[in-house]
């Protein structure tokens, strides 16, 4: 570290100081800017074909004028399964992590791990989704392989939120629970994860929006058609979401009006997140409110 | 767990019990101890147990699976059911023409870093003097109102951000400067990634410098040092490692990133042989503009199309293999910058 010069603020300096201050001020407000004309341009696309019946027909595959009802239906399945798959093992692993493996190798161990597979790329795991469900298990294109892989995605999410929030119970909650004689696994049941539970439901909302969103990995392992049917609650069809469709529509061209399609549903899928922020900042601020 | 119903916080009870009468009864415990919460309490560790190896075996399962097709290429493995290549044609050529039998995959590596580089470039400054302005210089509001803004932009699905490329940007771009040449490329690309992966930086870079101690920042102002020389001088040094650190998982944000590159970029795997023909003046210039390919991209567009056991399907699965790889490298870099930091 260079030593400063003590109580001496030269011209040059205070200038300095008042131009990067400019500087931090412009970047702010340029990544604002670009938050506004991101979300407003998709809005402003996509407005003129939102209607009822965009978003209650079934798609088309040759002609204009498709809906997108069953891949909304799909998109919302595929994530409450993929959650209520990943939720039960990132519970388990959080309660563990935070409350039975110290605070030595074995923590950091699993920490490592729990990091790589935040990191892996979505692709990555879409890849490994395809050789393990699709044509290892023989599952091909269906909701099964796509939930699966989907709660690879989740896993390490709810696993950390889990862990954090259970760290963050006070030691004297935990202790005077123990004071009152309950074993170990009645003060994480009934003391500890009760406390923890709103900042895991926190993580849990972020996690589905996140898993709303993907598509890599539902490209190569829910495909990307639908069965034809609505609403299909069978695991073993095909279940194309939202955001593949976006992608598919686009990438494929085979639709006259795929340009329409996407900007309306790019729109929905803006508005679906918007409205699950709103939740999670509601969630947070019950947090809040009762850490106070 | 099952035992949850079964156990009850009997708190109140034994209270209106000592209130009742005047002598004091031993109110412990409160919980039911049957021997089955005894049992449930000494075994449950297993089950939480078994939750965390899982995911240590995901991990391994999944390199597994990629190595068993990915390595494929390399050994007459089961699943080769064409030639064995060797790792210095896929490695090192920079031809990729699957159907004539040639499987560089060079330009897929160099496409992904340049466009991650390139994304760097604009988001760790960006990303890194953000953090510091949420951390040190912004008023509550701006605070709060730029966490939001953040929020939302890592919320933002990545084919959203690819079509806002395709449909604004690439058109905007191709009119405005480009005479009308189509404008994909690794320029947008990593336009687009530096907005994707900046949230990723601006939240590490925030949380290291708000767990600096305040002394570092009250020492060096008490000596005369203006906001920005603080800045600059004290804390910019001592958050060093843990802003390598947000770099870098920004860095594997960006490397990692399939779909909203794929829908910008242009997909053209023999970018670096129509770059050496061009006989542009600004070859630099040109190049940003040059529709490329990544190795995310070109799973994307390949791997569909391919039948499993063949040489080109198996390189792809390389490919991946060789995005885990790195994952696994750069989560180790993480832990390395991080262990002089954590006391």
């Amino acid at each position: 570290m260079r030593t400063l010069p003590a109580l001496r603020t030269s011209p040059t300096a205070k200038h300095v100081d008042r131009l990067m201050r400019g500087v931090l001020w412009i970047i702010a407000l340029g990544f604002i800017a670009v938050l506004l004309i991101f979300v407003g341009a998709i809005l402003k696309q996509g407005w003129p074909v939102l209607n009822l019946g965009f978003l209650t027909k079934m798609p088309e595959t040759l002609d204009a004028g498709g809906g997108i009802k069953p891949q909304i239906f799909n998109s919302l399945y595929l994530v409450v399964l993929s959650l209520g798959l990943s939720l039960p093992v990132g519970l388990g692993a959080g309660i563990y992590m935070a409350e039975y493996a110290g605070k030595g190798r074995a923590l950091q161990f699993f920490r490592l791990c729990i990091e790589t597979l935040a990191a892996t790329p979505s692709i990555v795991l879409a890849l490994f989704g395809m050789i393990a469900f699709v044509q290892t298990m023989g599952w091909s294109f269906s909701i099964r392989s796509g939930a699966l892989t989907l709660a690879l995605l989740n896993l390490p999410v709810i696993t950390r939120v889990t862990e954090v929030s259970l760290q963050s119970v006070p030691r004297e909650l935990k202790e005077a629970c123990y004071g009152l004689g309950a074993t170990k696994l009645q003060t994480i049941l009934k003391v500890a994860l009760p406390y923890a539970a709103t900042g895991i439901l926190t993580g849990l909302v972020l996690t589905a929006g996140r898993a709303f969103g993907e598509s890599a990995i539902l490209v190569f392992t829910a495909g990307t058609n639908t069965s034809g049917q609505f609403p299909d609650f069978r695991l073993t069809v095909p279940g194309e979401t939202l955001s593949v469709h976006l992608w598919s529509v686009t990438s494929d061209g085979t639709l006259p009006d795929a340009r329409e399609i996407a900007a309306g549903t790019a729109a929905v899928m803006i508005l679906i997140l918007l409205i699950l922020n709103l939740l999670v900042r509601f969630l947070d601020r019950a947090i809040r409110r009762r850490t106070r | 767990m099952n035992d949850s119903s079964e156990s009850t916080l009997a708190a109140t009870k034994p209270l209106d019990a000592v209130s009742g009468t005047k002598r004091i009864q031993p109110v412990l415990p409160v919980f039911r101890q049957s021997r089955l919460h005894r049992l449930a309490d000494r075994w449950s560790h297993l089950l939480f147990l078994a939750c965390s190896l899982l995911v240590v075996a995901l991990i391994g399962g999944i390199l597994f699976f990629l190595a068993t097709r990915g390595l494929a290429a390399f050994f007459p493995l089961a699943g080769n059911t064409g030639r064995t290549l060797s790792f210095s044609e896929v490695f090192l050529t920079t031809d990729w023409a699957p159907s004539s039998d040639r499987f560089g995959i060079l330009p897929f590596v160099a496409g992904s870093l340049a466009v991650t580089g390139l994304a760097l470039l604009v988001a760790a400054p960006t990303g890194i003097l953000t953090g510091v302005f949420i951390a040190k210089l912004a008023p509550p509001w701006m605070r709060t109102l730029m966490r939001q803004v953040m929020d939302l932009l890592v919320g933002i699905p990545s084919v959203v951000y690819g079509i806002f490329g395709l449909t604004v940007i690439l058109p905007l771009v191709s009119r405005t400067w480009l005479t009308n040449a189509p404008a994909s490329g690794f320029a947008i690309s990593a336009m687009i990634l530096s907005v994707m992966i900046v949230p990723t930086i601006v939240s590490l870079a925030t949380d290291a410098f708000e767990s600096l101690p305040p002394s570092l920042d009250e020492g060096s102002q008490a000596l005369g040092s203006s906001r920005w020389q603080a800045i600059w001088h004290v804390l910019m040094p001592a958050a060093k490692p843990r802003l390598l650190t947000a770099t870098v998982l920004g860095l594997g944000r960006a490397i990692g990133e399939a779909m909203a590159v794929q829908m910008v970029i242009g997909n053209n795997p023999q970018w670096i042989a129509l770059m050496r023909e061009s006989t542009d003046r600004a070859p630099f210039l040109r190049a940003l503009f040059t529709p490329a390919a990544t190795l995310t991209t070109e799973l994307v567009q390949e791997l569909p199309n391919t039948a499993a056991g063949s040489p080109w399907n198996n390189v792809l699965f390389a490919m991946g293999l060789l995005l885990y790889l790195l994952t696994m490298v750069l989560i180790l870099t993480t832990r390395r910058l991080g262990r002089g930091q954590e006391a």
